[in-house]
C-alpha cells in the first residue's frame, strides 16, 4: 500500500516514514501541495496525508486541486493538523478532506486511522 | 543513535534553517515589505517549530511558541495588523524561540519567566480574539477532540419504527437488551466525494461488537435514472456489545458528520419487541420495500427515503418522515482570509520550480576527494609527456588537453555543490549586533550586501567564529559612543557592513564600521609594552594595523566578555590561515577601520607554479604571483637598517630569500636564482627567492595539520606528479613571519 | 595508482620477512598479553603494540618541513595523505640517522593522527605478557619521557614506546 505524505517539516516527514514504513506502507514524500500533485499525476498512490500549512502550495488548495481533477474521487486524504480548532479540520472537510489526525500523533493512532479510511 | 535521537537532530536542524528564515523575514517585514507571503512565511515557520516541539515533550518551548503562534496567526488573516510595536515583540520573540530551542537541544531549563513578558504581551494583543486554545495545558492533546454529532430530529416528531419487511430482508429479532445498539447510516453524495467509503465504516464498527448490517434499498431508481455518483442506499446497522457506548459508536462516523444522516439509539430493555405492523404496513412496506435494480419497479420510484429508524414510542401510525439533514456541523464562518497559493509569486518563494534533493554531505565529500585526485592524475599524465612523447603521439596529446578540459569543469560542477550562499552564515549576526549594541549602550546598525555570494560549505562553517569575533571588535573597539559620535559630527548610531563579494580567485569578505578606527598609539605602546615591537623600532601605519593580530596582542584592560575573553585577533587570523585564507586589516583614524578576509574559492584545488629551493619542490599559488625575473637581471638594493629589497617599477619591494627562511643550504650563486614577485593582502608586494623555477600547475591542497601542525609561512602541502610532496608557500605568512622576527 | 608514484617501497606486513618468535607463538593472545611489533635504533630494541601499527615502508626520503624540530625529517606521502616521519634515533638523542633505501618507516596512528617513525629495521613480532612489563628505570631522562615500560625478551631489552610522548611534548627550539 502506497502513502503520499505531504508536509513542508522534514521532521514530521521522517517521523511519519519512520511509523508507516515499519508498518509496511511504501512512502511517497513531498514538501508542499505542488510537489504532491505531481507525484499523484504519475505514481499510485492509496492514501494521502497531508498538513495545511505550507509553502507554495497549501493542504486546502492541494485537496481542492485533487478533488477537481476528478481523477481521484475515491482517494482517502487524511489532514495532518495540529490545530484543534473546528474550523480548520471543516475548512479540510469542505475542500474534500476525508478525515483528520492530530499532530503530534501516536503511531497506532495513525495507522488505525488510516485504517480507517482506506481498505 | 536511537531513532528518537535521530529525528531530534533532524528537528534541530530543521529548526536552525527556520530560525534563520525567520531572521531574514522579520527583517523584510521590518523595513517596510509586510507582504501576505512574509506573513503567512512567519506563521509557518514557527508553527513547524511548535509542532516538532510538541512531538518531542519540549513543553516550555511549546508554550511559548503557541503563543507566538496564535499572534501570527491573528496577524497573518488581519485581526492584528503587524505595526512597527509588534514587528519589534516579534523580533525579540524571535531570539527567545531561539534560546528556547538552544536549551531544548542542550538538555537544559531556561529560568521560569523567560520569555514571560513578550507571552503576555502576544496574549493580550490576541486578548478579545478567540484563543479558547490557549486554556490549560498547552500541551498537544494526544487524542483526536472529540465533538458530539447532533444529528437528531427537530421538535417533537415521533420517531417510528420500522418493521423490517420480511420476504426482502434478513428478520431480525430484537432483542432488547442492555448493549443493543441501531445504527441508522444515509450517506450524501458528498461523503462518497470525500472518498468516504461505508464498508469501512462498517467494517469498524463490526469491531465493536456484533454487527448485522441490512441495506435499505428503497430509493434506488430505475436504471435509466440512476445516475452513478448519486447516494440512494442507506443501511441499518444492529451493533450489541456489552461495552459499546454511543459515544464510540458515533465516534466511528467522525469523519463522516455532516455528510450523512445518522441516528444512534440504544434498545431499552423494556420495550417490545414487536411491533405491530399492520398500521405501518401500506407506508412502510412502501417505504421500506427494497427494490433491486432488476426488478425496477416504477411504483417505488417516488418514494420516500426511508423513516429514520428510532425506537417506537408510540404506536400510532406515523407518517415516515422525510429524514431532517443533520445540521452540518460546520464552523462559524472562517475569519481565515484566502492564502494567495493561486497567485504564483516566485520571487517571494524559496526556489518554485527548481528542484532540489538531499545529499549526506559524506557523498558530496568523497566526490570531491575523487575529483580532486582526478586532477593530479591528469595533471601527471601531461607531465608524463616529454617532447619526444609529444611529437609522436599527437592524438594523444590532444586526447589529454580533452581531458584537462573537461576534468577541470567537472571540478567546477563538484564545487558548486557544495557551495552554499554565505547567507546562513550572515543570518546570525543581526541579532549578535542587537545584543552588543544592548550590552555596549551604543547604537549599531548592521547592513549587509551580498549574502548570496556562494562558498563552500567547509569554509562557511568556519567562517562564524572570525566574523564573529570581528564583529564584536567592531561594536567593542570600533564604534564609538552615541555621545562621542555627536561630538565629532557623525550620526549617532553607527554602521557596521558585512559584505560578501567573489574576486579573482578569492572570496573577499568584508567588516568594516565607521567608528573611530584602530587606536595606532595605544596599539603601538602595548606592542612595544609586550615586547611584540622593539622599542625603537619605526613602523607604517599599516604595520602597526597589522600588530592587532601578532599572538597574545589584546588592547582589552579587562577580560572583557564582549571581545570573548580577550581572546585577540591572532586566533581569528590563524582560523582564517588554517583554511587557506588570509586576512588584513586599513584603517583611517576618526574614519573607520575595514577588514578583509579573503578566502580561496575552493578548498581543494590550486593554480601554482612549481619551484625548487636546494632541491626541495615547493610551490607557491599563481594568484600571488606578479611576475618572475631572474636574479641576474634584477636591482637589489638595501636598505639602511641592511635588510634587501627589489627595485621594480619605482617600487622598493622587500625581499625573501626562501633558503634562508626555510633554513636550507644556500646557494652561494645568487646569480643563478629566481625572484617570484608576489602580491600579498593590501597590494602590498614581497619577493621571493627560490633557485629554480619548474613551471605552472595545479595542485590539490593538502592538510598539514591533519597529522602534523601547522607551520609558520606554510599554507598546507600537495602532492606532485612524481608521488612526491611539496610544501605549499603561504606569502602573507611569510611576509608577516618577517615582521615579527625583526621585532625578536 | 598512476605510474610514476613511488609505491615500490611499501611493504604490507605479510610480505615482510618477520619470523614469528617461537616463544610468542606458544603464548596464545589474550587477555593478558600484548602483541608488539619490535624495531631496532643500532643495537637497541624498541616496541610498540601491533595494533597501532599501519603499515611499514620503505624510505624513500621525505620533504623536510622549514623551522622544525631536529628529528622531525619531514613529510611524506601515504596514498595521497601527507604524514610527518620522525626520526626515532634523533628524538631519543642519538643523533641524526642517515637513512638509506634500506632504512624503514613504520606508521602508525597516533590517536586521530597518522605518523611515521624512522627506524633502522623492523625485527620481529613478539607476544609477551602484561606481568612482564617493568617500569622504567630512573637514571635516563629521555628513557624515562619516551618509553611506558621496559620488557625482557629473549636476554634482549625491549622498551616500549610511548607514541603520544614521541610525537608531541618535547619543547620545540626556536
Amino acid at each position: 500500500m502506497r502513502v503520499l505524505t505531504v508536509d513542508d517539516s522534514r521532521t514530521i516527514l521522517a517521523m511519519l516514514r519512520h511509523t508507516l514504513s515499519g508498518a509496511g506502507f511504501e512512502v511517497l514524500q513531498a514538501e508542499d501541495g505542488k510537489q504532491g500533485l505531481d507525484i499523484l499525476r504519475n505514481e499510485p498512490v492509496d492514501v494521502v496525508i497531508t498538513d495545511i500549512n505550507m509553502p507554495v502550495m497549501d493542504g486546502i488548495q492541494f485537496i481542492k486541486e485533487v478533488r477537481a481533477s476528478g481523477l481521484y474521487q475515491s482517494l482517502p486524504i487524511l489532514i495532518l493538523t495540529t490545530e484543534t480548532s473546528q474550523d480548520k479540520r471543516s475548512e479540510g472537510k469542505a475542500a474534500g478532506g476525508t478525515g483528520w489526525i492530530v499532530k503530534p500523533f501516536e503511531p497506532e493512532k495513525l495507522i488505525s486511522v488510516i485504517h480507517r479510511v482506506v481498505h | 543513535m536511537s531513532e528518537l535521537d535521530e529525528f531530534k537532530a533532524t528537528y534541530f536542524d530543521e529548526c536552525s534553517e527556520l530560525l534563520l528564515e525567520l531572521e531574514e523575514q522579520f527583517a523584510a517585514i521590518q523595513s517596510g515589505e509586510r507582504t501576505p507571503d512574509r506573513l503567512n512565511a512567519v506563521f509557518r515557520a514557527i508553527h513547524s517549530i511548535k509542532g516538532g516541539a510538541g512531538a518531542f515533550g519540549f513543553s516550555a518551548l511549546v508554550g511559548f511558541a503557541h503563543a507566538f503562534e496564535t499572534l501570527l496567526d491573528h496577524v497573518r488573516d488581519g485581526r492584528i495588523e503587524m505595526s512597527v510595536e509588534v514587528t519589534g515583540l516579534c523580533i525579540r520573540a524571535n531570539d527567545i524561540v531561539a534560546d528556547f530551542v538552544t536549551a531544548a537541544r542542550n538538555n537544559e531549563t531556561l529560568p521560569e519567566h523567560f520569555g514571560a513578558e513578550e507571552k503576555l504581551r502576544f496574549d493580550a494583543l490576541c486578548a478579545g480574539e478567540n484563543v479558547a486554545d490557549l486554556e490549560g495545558e498547552l500541551m498537544e492533546e494526544f487524542d483526536l477532540d472529540f465533538t458530539p454529532v447532533r444529528v437528531v430530529l427537530k421538535g417533537d416528531t415521533e420517531p417510528v419504527y420500522e418493521e423490517p419487511d420480511a420476504d426482502r430482508f434478513e428478520t431480525l429479532p430484537f432483542q432488547a437488551m442492555a448493549g443493543h445498539w441501531t445504527v441508522g447510516f444515509k450517506p450524501h453524495p458528498a461523503l462518497y466525494a470525500r472518498a468516504g467509503d461505508p464498508l469501512l465504516l462498517f467494517r469498524e464498527l463490526a469491531s465493536l461488537g456484533d454487527t448485522h448490517v441490512r441495506a435499505m434499498l428503497s430509493p434506488m431508481p430505475v436504471l435509466a435514472e440512476f445516475d452513478a455518483i448519486g447516494s440512494y442506499c442507506a443501511w441499518e446497522i444492529t451493533l450489541s456489545s456489552p461495552t459499546v457506548t454511543e459515544a464510540a459508536i458515533r465516534e466511528v462516523f467522525e469523519f463522516v458528520e455532516g455528510d450523512c444522516d445518522l441516528t444512534v439509539t440504544e434498545l431499552a430493555t423494556t420495550q417490545p419487541t414487536a411491533l405491530p405492523t399492520e398500521a405501518l404496513a401500506p407506508a412502510a412496506r412502501a417505504a421500506d420495500h427494497g427494490t433491486t435494480l432488476a426488478s425496477q419497479s416504477s411504483a417505488l420510484s417516488d418514494l420516500v427515503p426511508p423513516a429514520e429508524l428510532t425506537q417506537k414510542i408510540d404506536p400510532a401510525p406515523a407518517l415516515p418522515k422525510s429524514p431532517v439533514a443533520a445540521a452540518p456541523e460546520l464552523a462559524r464562518p472562517s475569519p481565515v482570509t484566502e492564502q494567495t497559493p493561486a497567485e504564483d509569486k516566485p520571487s517571494e518563494h524559496k526556489a518554485t520550480g527548481v528542484q532540489s534533493i538531499r545529499v549526506d554531505l559524506d557523498k558530496v565529500d568523497r566526490v570531491v576527494n575523487m575529483v580532486g585526485e582526478l586532477v593530479i592524475t591528469q595533471s601527471m599524465l601531461t607531465q608524463q609527456m616529454d617532447e619526444t612523447l609529444r611529437a609522436k603521439y599527437q592524438e594523444l596529446v590532444r586526447g589529454l588537453e580533452v581531458l584537462a578540459q573537461t576534468t577541470r569543469g567537472l571540478q567546477d560542477s563538484v564545487m558548486s555543490i557544495r557551495a552554499q550562499p554565505v547567507k546562513s552564515v550572515f543570518s546570525r549576526m543581526p541579532r549578535l549586533v542587537r545584543e552588543l549594541a544592548g550590552k555596549t549602550g551604543k547604537k549599531i546598525r548592521l547592513e549587509t550586501v551580498g549574502e548570496n555570494t556562494e562558498i563552500d560549505k567547509t569554509i562557511i562553517e568556519q567562517l562564524s567564529d572570525p566574523l564573529t569575533h570581528m564583529i564584536r571588535n567592531s561594536a567593542d573597539h570600533g564604534i564609538e559612543s552615541p555621545a562621542k559620535r555627536s561630538a565629532a559630527g557623525k550620526n549617532e548610531t553607527g554602521v557596521i557592513r558585512l559584505s560578501a563579494d567573489q574576486a579573482g580567485g578569492n572570496i573577499l569578505i568584508v567588516v568594516e564600521d565607521d567608528g573611530a578606527g584602530i587606536n595606532r598609539e595605544r596599539v603601538l605602546s602595548v606592542a612595544r609594552e609586550r615586547g611584540v615591537v622593539a622599542p625603537d623600532q619605526q613602523l607604517t601605519d599599516e604595520q602597526i594595523d597589522q600588530l592587532i593580530f601578532a599572538p597574545g596582542f589584546s588592547t582589552a584592560d579587562a577580560v572583557s566578555d564582549i571581545s570573548g575573553r580577550g581572546v585577540g585577533m591572532d586566533v581569528v587570523l590563524s582560523n582564517i590561515k588554517k583554511i587557506g585564507g588570509s586576512v588584513h586589516v586599513r584603517s583611517i583614524t576618526g574614519r573607520g577601520t575595514r577588514m578583509t578576509l579573503r578566502l580561496p574559492l575552493t578548498l581543494a584545488v590550486l593554480d601554482v607554479m612549481l619551484v625548487k629551493v636546494s632541491a626541495t619542490p615547493y610551490v607557491i599559488p599563481l594568484s600571488s604571483i606578479v611576475e618572475t625575473i631572474q636574479c641576474s637581471r634584477a636591482d637589489f638594493g638595501r636598505v639602511p637598517s641592511g635588510g634587501k629589497v627589489l627595485r621594480v617599477r619605482g617600487e622598493y619591494v622587500e625581499v625573501i630569500d626562501l633558503a634562508e627562511r626555510f633554513a636550507l643550504p644556500n646557494e652561494a650563486d645568487t646569480t643563478n636564482r629566481f625572484v617570484v614577485l608576489c602580491e600579498t593582502d593590501g597590494s602590498t608586494k614581497v619577493a621571493l627567492i627560490v633557485d629554480d623555477i619548474i613551471g605552472q600547475q595545479q595542485v590539490v591542497i593538502k592538510s598539514l595539520e591533519e597529522n602534523f601542525e601547522r607551520i609558520e609561512g606554510i599554507a598546507g602541502a600537495t602532492i606532485l606528479g612524481d608521488g612526491h610532496v611539496a610544501l605549499i608557500v603561504d606569502v602573507q605568512g611569510l611576509k608577516s613571519m618577517v615582521t615579527h622576527r625583526t621585532a625578536a | 595508482m598512476p605510474p610514476g608514484v613511488a609505491e615500490e617501497g611499501t611493504r604490507n606486513m605479510d610480505a615482510l620477512a618477520i619470523r614469528e618468535d617461537s616463544l610468542g607463538a606458544g603464548l596464545v593472545a589474550g587477555q593478558n598479553s600484548l602483541q608488539l611489533i619490535a624495531f631496532s635504533i643500532g643495537e637497541q630494541t624498541y616496541g610498540v603494540e601491533i595494533t597501532t601499527v599501519r603499515e611499514i615502508r620503505a624510505w624513500n626520503g621525505a620533504t623536510p618541513l622549514p623551522n622544525s624540530r631536529d628529528y622531525v625529517r619531514g613529510v611524506i606521502n601515504l596514498r595521497g595523505t601527507i604524514v610527518p616521519v620522525f626520526d626515532l634515533r634523533a628524538r631519543f638523542g642519538e643523533g641524526r640517522t642517515s637513512p638509506t633505501k634500506n632504512h624503514v618507516v613504520v606508521v602508525m596512528s597516533v590517536g586521530e593522527k597518522w605518523v611515521g617513525i624512522l627506524v633502522d629495521a623492523v625485527s620481529d613480532i613478539l607476544t609477551v605478557s602484561r606481568d612482564d612489563i617493568h617500569a622504567v628505570p630512573d637514571g635516563n631522562a629521555v628513557d624515562t619521557e619516551l618509553l611506558t615500560g621496559i620488557i625482557t625478551h629473549d636476554s634482549r631489552m625491549v622498551g616500549l614506546i610511548d607514541l603520544h610522548a614521541v610525537v608531541l611534548g618535547a619543547p620545540t627550539d626556536a
